[in-house]
């Protein structure tokens, strides 16, 4: 404390008294500066043109060996899948998958796991995946290589991909033949979306876990073959073999993304045989818009970061990053444009054969793994990134001012506090005197209690929407989950009426909010930039504005409207709301908003089924995290009239 | 059961002393033999495996005999000589042996380099073992261009219980065994180990079947394995009686999906790139066997084997289809110039689907997998699974080999079992199988490696898991390999066991030398060997990045320093006076406006300095001085010189 307490840190130094009287100003300049620097991020001057880092990749060194026969034998693997989707409406045809694999040459095996749900009394859900292992010849096999395709059956409601498993068939009858594999590659079709690419890494890295263990919701089992430490993968959906253009998706499990130089590889190669790819790439209409370089680019990059900030992935391949495998997922999209021009389509495919051919010759390549170029970037355009170390000023800088508002907070601490404790008139000559041992009698215990109680109910919401004894409740999961988290707003939201903090709790209070905050911030936006930044832009402003001090009345009100808003619950409603409302134009506001609050009822309790299946953090960094912030800033905001208006009634009664 | 593993072998070993010796009608010296053989045995799944064993017996009897070789490498009867070594298996391979489709090999062997050795003699120590270890590798290291220079004491170990000895030493000598083991596992087998292990062979690469080993085709295919085996013989009462031993095998897994031909038939001239040109004019035999049974039922030989074979062995019957390369060549025209070729022809009618099913049917009674469990680079689990698809229980013993920068906890050992058609493992501890034996030899960081050898009973028609849980270190910067992040390697496994029966079971019998004399070799068990992946760990791996840079920068200023250093050494130096006017008449008006502007300045400037810039000056005119003056006894050094 000897640090802290020191006398000439009081309000007779120089530099807190400058500090306190610009500090609001100072705090909207860095707000401003981070926000601009982030908007300066997407012109050219300020980010990087991609390159290869990793040599061994080396795209394009080989001239591309398949030819139209496998383009032929997709067409012919498309027709007969095609027949047996009329008799698998509801299931995967997985005995046709298996056969053909096995008439490749492949080592053909299936996995099955089981999904036992969160919710609805433990019902079970039963999946099987079906993977082909080349095994290769220049390796004992100890390494090896992904191509996997998701299986969608007819029922499903996202878009027809059939076409990926008779292109990833294709392929692995075309690899077969080779001789140069120096990585086993393993072809793998999964069903159920992400769950059986789950299903399917979790048996690959945790296989010998025992399953009847009661708190494990999916049963991944164990694999009957491997093939070595996965050094990459590639996840395939094609909706068409006539191709229009190549979206590569590359966001991963809480944000996490594949290794820069992946993802240029595939841009380098699809450039190399003509296919028309990108990052959030649309059909060509809709990009021949009359937008600046800038504006486009300032879109690419908050559309990245939207899609980055849920932390869920946006394919199959983002569950490979959380086991330091690099992985991303080319979409083909069906021709749009130009759909009159048929090509020819014995020969439609071939470009995107080859771009994989070539993909996985460079991955075989691959002497060491992934380890060059960045893991954390954002990308502005199809060739041009931004580093980690040129976006985390802009947080860095919105964030910073927290800290210092934590500084000046607590320097001036005796002042304030003595002015509302002490009589005004004793308060002038006693309170710097006073400074030391004010610092040590200042409220600790019941502020420190007041904060745990504050995570505790944050941690609650991690833990009950979970707990036995509510799910054996008549009610389905999104009521359930909904009712527990606003039960929990509630209690935060009624917290501050009902317990009142001894004088000078409010600003350690505030303090604690500030350190905690700032901390918090930096952290998850080294881990997920997009949310970090994002969850700063908006919330920023209510720090800066937040005053225990008195302030005018209209400020205050302003600051708790603002609070209002910015209450986890309502962010996601009117998240969930902004959503519906591109998404159906055609509902008038009173049938949407019904509709967006059980959206967003749904929006909460897929994130707490992601959270617990495949370890997503955002709900519980929702939960554990924003939501005691939130009650601490409610605190503030509220609770500082109940303190001013005790000191006002005791001076009315003096 | 696990004593027969002990029990069984020395008695045989006895038999086999006298009957090799009667002497051949051959020309060259009759207790010298050389022996070529090739099996081929077309495997499930379109793969055709090539074994090729090379047979030197030389029965040198006395020890001084040693120094005049003629079939026998002269460097073979060296080692005997120095070294105390009476049994060395070298093997190179890439590669893995999958035994779910292929059965069991003839000779097993480790992906990479694997060598073990056993060493015997009077008065011999532990500490003398392990150098001469290290000598022999360095030595083998030489002769066949591989890196086995790197097997010292912080990569071998002493097996206790898989490995027994297959040598014979005279009862006189007494001493005791002692055995070595390693494995190099990051290894890369190539052309440059082919080549020295052919000049092994008394023909070299010129003539017999060793002319088939082209490096184009042999590194071609799915598996390749060289192995050179070196035992001794001796008497049991005479010490100048002994025989040497040295065999030569290389084996072969052909893919024929990567001949890229439209049929599964093959020949000869397809797998090797050439027939066959005659056979080593030093051998006594030179034999060709093609397995016609099982895998082998489907094709049909183009030209007939001279003659067939049929061995019954532990109830299982194979036969074979010889040709005797002597015979024939002799039979044919001598100045005839073609090349002899065998051709396998499937039969048309014979489906795929047959095909598909036989080699289901056909699972090994005993195999085994090996993998990595866990994520992150801080710890993990290794697992090895047993399947045992006998209906017999087996006894098993296994050999893990932890390198020293991973730590296995044995506390952590756990073997869990399951019967076959049961899909999880039984999770209770009481299920878990019992040790029959535990050796466990903890590792030293940077000294000595993890020794783990476990033998239990796996029950028939049941599978075993055992796993034991590590943790990665942390290595110093210097001791990462250049590709750090390739990961490193742990060793496979050893897995030994007894078979009751031969199906499956092609490896010789440890008193035979000969393939021919695994025919009708029934015996009341089988010794069989297996070896399980290799693995790939990450440990964690600084970024390299930074020393990378540093080395860089370093070597910039180094290099950038060394030019004038260079030149103030070598150079002599003189000082003239420069004359400061250029040539040019504009410039030398503008030079002397600016001189005279500047000495104006200077002046002007000079006036406000205070005392102290004064000082400075006068040091700095010192110092000139005395610049001067190292450049005059530079020169006048120079001038001495």
């Amino acid at each position: 404390m000897g640090l802290l307490s020191d006398p000439s840190l009081s309000t007779h130094n120089k530099l807190v008294d400058n500090l306190a009287k610009h500090v609001r100003k100072l705090c909207l300049a860095l707000y401003t500066a981070g926000v601009v620097w982030f908007l300066c991020l997407a012109m050219p001057e300020f980010n990087h043109g991609t390159y290869l880092s990793e040599n061994a990749l080396s795209p394009g060194l080989v001239y591309p060996e398949i030819r139209i026969e496998a383009n032929r034998l997709a067409v012919q693997l498309l027709e007969e899948l095609q027949r047996e989707r009329k008799e698998h409406q509801s299931t995967t045809p997985h005995a046709w998958i298996a056969a053909k694999f096995q008439e490749f040459g492949l080592e053909t095996h299936t996995h099955n796991y089981t999904l036992r749900y969160p919710f609805g009394d433990g019902k079970e859900f039963h999946g099987k995946n079906i993977y082909g292992i080349l095994r290769a010849p220049r390796i004992g096999s100890t390494e090896g290589i992904v191509f996997s395709a998701p299986y969608r059956v007819p029922s499903s409601v996202h878009v027809d991909i059939t076409p990926s498993v008779p292109l990833l068939l294709a392929f692995a009858d075309f690899a077969r033949r080779k001789n140069y594999w120096a990585k086993d590659l393993i072809f793998l079709v999964t069903e159920q979306e992400q769950l059986g690419m789950q299903a399917w890494l979790e048996a690959y890295h945790d296989g010998d876990k025992e399953s009847d263990s009661s708190d494990a919701y999916l049963r991944a089992g164990n694999l009957p073959a491997r093939a070595g430490s996965l050094q990459a993968a590639l996840n395939i959906e094609v909706q068409d073999l006539e191709v229009d253009y190549i979206d590569v998706k590359i966001e991963g499990l809480n944000g996490k993304l594949p290794n820069l130089d992946m993802f240029n590889l595939v841009q380098r190669i699809m450039a190399r045989e003509g296919v028309v790819s990108g990052y959030k790439h649309t059909p060509r209409k809709k990009r021949r818009s009359h937008q600046s370089n800038y504006e486009q680019n300032l879109r690419q990059m908050l559309a990245m970061l939207s899609s980055q900030a849920s932390g869920v992935p946006n394919g199959n391949h983002g569950l490979f990053h959380r086991y330091r495998i690099d992985a991303l997922t080319i979409t083909a999209s069906k021709r749009v444009t130009n759909a009159n021009v048929k090509s020819n389509p014995t020969s439609a495919a071939v470009p995107l054969l080859k771009a994989i051919e070539g993909i996985a010759r460079s991955l075989n390549n691959l002497l060491e793994r992934f380890h060059q170029s960045f893991f954390f970037y954002v990308i502005v355009n199809n060739d041009r990134y931004i580093s980690i170390g040129d976006y985390m000023p802009a947080l860095i800088a919105l964030v910073a001012c927290t800290f210092i508002k934590a500084y000046l907070t607590w320097s001036t601490l005796d002042v304030t506090v003595a002015a509302t404790q002490s009589d005004p008139k004793s308060a002038g000559g006693k309170s710097t005197l006073a400074a030391d041992t004010m610092k040590l009698s200042l409220p600790y215990g019941s502020v420190l209690i007041y904060l745990t109680f504050v995570l505790l109910i944050g941690y609650c919401g991690n833990v009950l929407p979970l707990q036995e004894y509510f799910s054996k409740l008549p009610l389905s999961a999104a009521p359930l989950t909904a009712s527990i988290l606003v039960g929990l707003n509630a209690i935060g939201f009624v917290l501050p009426f009902v317990v009142t903090l001894p004088p000078g709790g409010l600003e350690l209070l505030h303090i604690g909010l500030l350190l905690i905050y700032g901390c918090a911030m930096i952290v998850i936006g080294l881990l997920n930039f997009s949310l970090g930044f994002f969850v700063a832009v908006i919330s920023m402003p209510l720090i800066i504005a937040l005053n225990t001090k008195a302030s005018d009345k209209s400020m205050r009100n302003l600051t708790c409207v603002w609070t209002l808003l910015l209450n986890p619950l309502v962010i996601i409603y009117i998240i969930v709301l902004i959503m519906s409302f591109y998404q159906f134009p055609e509902l008038t506001a009173l049938q949407l908003l019904p509709r967006a609050a059980s959206a967003a009822m749904d929006a909460a309790t897929f994130a707490l089924i992601d959270s617990v299946i495949y370890g997503n953090w955002l709900y519980f960094v929702v939960c554990t995290i924003f939501l005691p912030l939130w009650i601490i800033s409610w605190t503030l905001v509220v609770g500082k009239r109940r303190d001013v208006e005790i000191t006002k009634t005791k001076l009315k009664t003096n | 059961m696990l004593s027969a593993l002990s029990t069984f072998l020395p008695p045989l070993l006895l038999l086999l002393l006298w009957t090799p010796l009667t002497p051949t009608a051959h020309g060259h010296q009759p207790d010298e033999q050389f022996h070529e053989e090739l099996v081929v045995r077309p495997l499930a799944g379109d793969h055709v495996n090539t074994y090729f064993q090379f047979t030197t017996r030389w029965h040198y009897g006395d020890r001084n005999n040693l120094f005049h070789t003629q079939l026998t490498p002269r460097v073979i009867a060296e080692i005997l000589q120095t070294y105390d070594v009476k049994e060395l298996h070298i093997s190179l391979t890439q590669g893995l042996w999958r035994y779910e489709s292929w059965g069991y090999p003839i000779v097993d062997a480790t992906g990479g380099a694997e060598l073990w050795a056993w060493f015997s003699a009077s008065n011999l120590t532990n500490d003398a073992v392990n150098k001469q270890w290290m000598q022999l590798a360095n030595v083998f290291s030489g002769v066949l261009c591989s890196s086995l220079n790197f097997v010292d004491n912080t990569n071998s170990i002493a097996p206790r219980h898989i490995f027994r000895p297959q040598f014979m030493h005279h009862a006189g000598e007494n001493g005791k065994q002692f055995v070595r083991y390693a494995t190099l596992p990051r290894e890369i087998v190539c052309t440059e180990n082919l080549t020295p292990w052919k000049k092994l062979l008394p023909c070299g690469s010129a003539s017999g079947l060793a002319t088939l080993l082209n490096s184009g085709f042999v590194h071609n295919t799915k598996y390749h394995s060289l192995g050179v085996k070196v035992r001794t013989l001796c008497d049991h009462d005479d010490d100048n009686n002994c025989i040497v031993e040295l065999t030569q095998t290389a084996n072969l897994v052909y893919d024929l999906k990567l001949l890229e031909q439209s049929n599964t038939d093959f020949s000869l001239r397809r797998l090797f790139g050439m027939g066959l040109n005659g056979y080593c004019e030093l051998a006594t035999s030179s034999r060709i066997y093609a397995q016609r049974s099982e895998q082998g039922e489907r094709f049909q030989l183009v030209p007939p084997p001279a003659f067939n074979v049929s061995s019954i062995r532990g109830g299982h019957r194979v036969s074979y289809g010889v040709y005797d390369i002597q015979q024939q060549f002799e039979a044919a025209a001598p100045d005839a110039t073609r090349l002899f070729n065998i051709a396998w022809i499937g039969e048309k009618s014979a489906g795929g689907g047959r095909r598909l099913a036989v080699s289901a049917l056909n699972l090994p009674p005993l195999y085994a997998h090996r993998y990595l469990l866990g994520n992150g680079q801080k710890r993990g689990r290794i697992a090895t699974e047993i399947r045992n698809t006998h209906y017999e229980d087996l006894p098993v013993v296994l050999l893990e080999l932890v390198p020293w920068y991973v730590h296995a906890y044995l506390h952590t050992l756990r073997i869990r079992n399951k019967a076959q058609q049961r899909r999880e493992y039984a999770t209770d501890v009481n299920d878990e199988l019992p040790f029959k034996l535990l050796h466990y030899a903890p590792g030293k960081q940077r000294e000595l490696p993890t020794h783990l050898e476990i033998g239990f009973v796996l029950p028939a028609k049941s599978s075993a898991m055992i796993t034991i849980e590590v943790d990665y270190l942390l290595l110093k910067w210097l001791e990462y390999p250049p590709d750090a992040n390739h990961g490193h390697y742990i060793g496979a496994a050893v897995i030994s066991t007894q078979l009751p029966m031969g199906r499956n079971y092609s490896a010789l019998p440890p008193e035979a030398h000969l393939f021919k004399d695994s025919f009708n070799a029934s015996r009341p068990s089988y010794t069989l060997t297996l070896r399980t992946e290799a693995l790939i760990v990450s440990l964690p791996t600084p970024d390299f990045s930074m020393p990378y840079n540093v080395i860089c920068l370093a070597c910039t200023v180094v290099a950038l320093a060394f030019g004038p250093i260079h030149s103030v050494a070598t150079k002599l130096m003189i000082v003239e006076r420069q004359t400061t006017m250029p040539r040019n008449l504009l410039r030398k008006l503008i030079h002397k406006l600016k001189s005279r502007w500047g000495s104006k300045k200077e002046e002007a400037t000079s006036v406000q300095e205070t005392a102290t810039d004064e000082k400075q000056q006068q040091q700095h005119e010192e110092k000139e001085a005395e610049q001067q003056e190292s450049v005059i006894c530079n020169e006048q050094k120079q001038a001495n010189m």
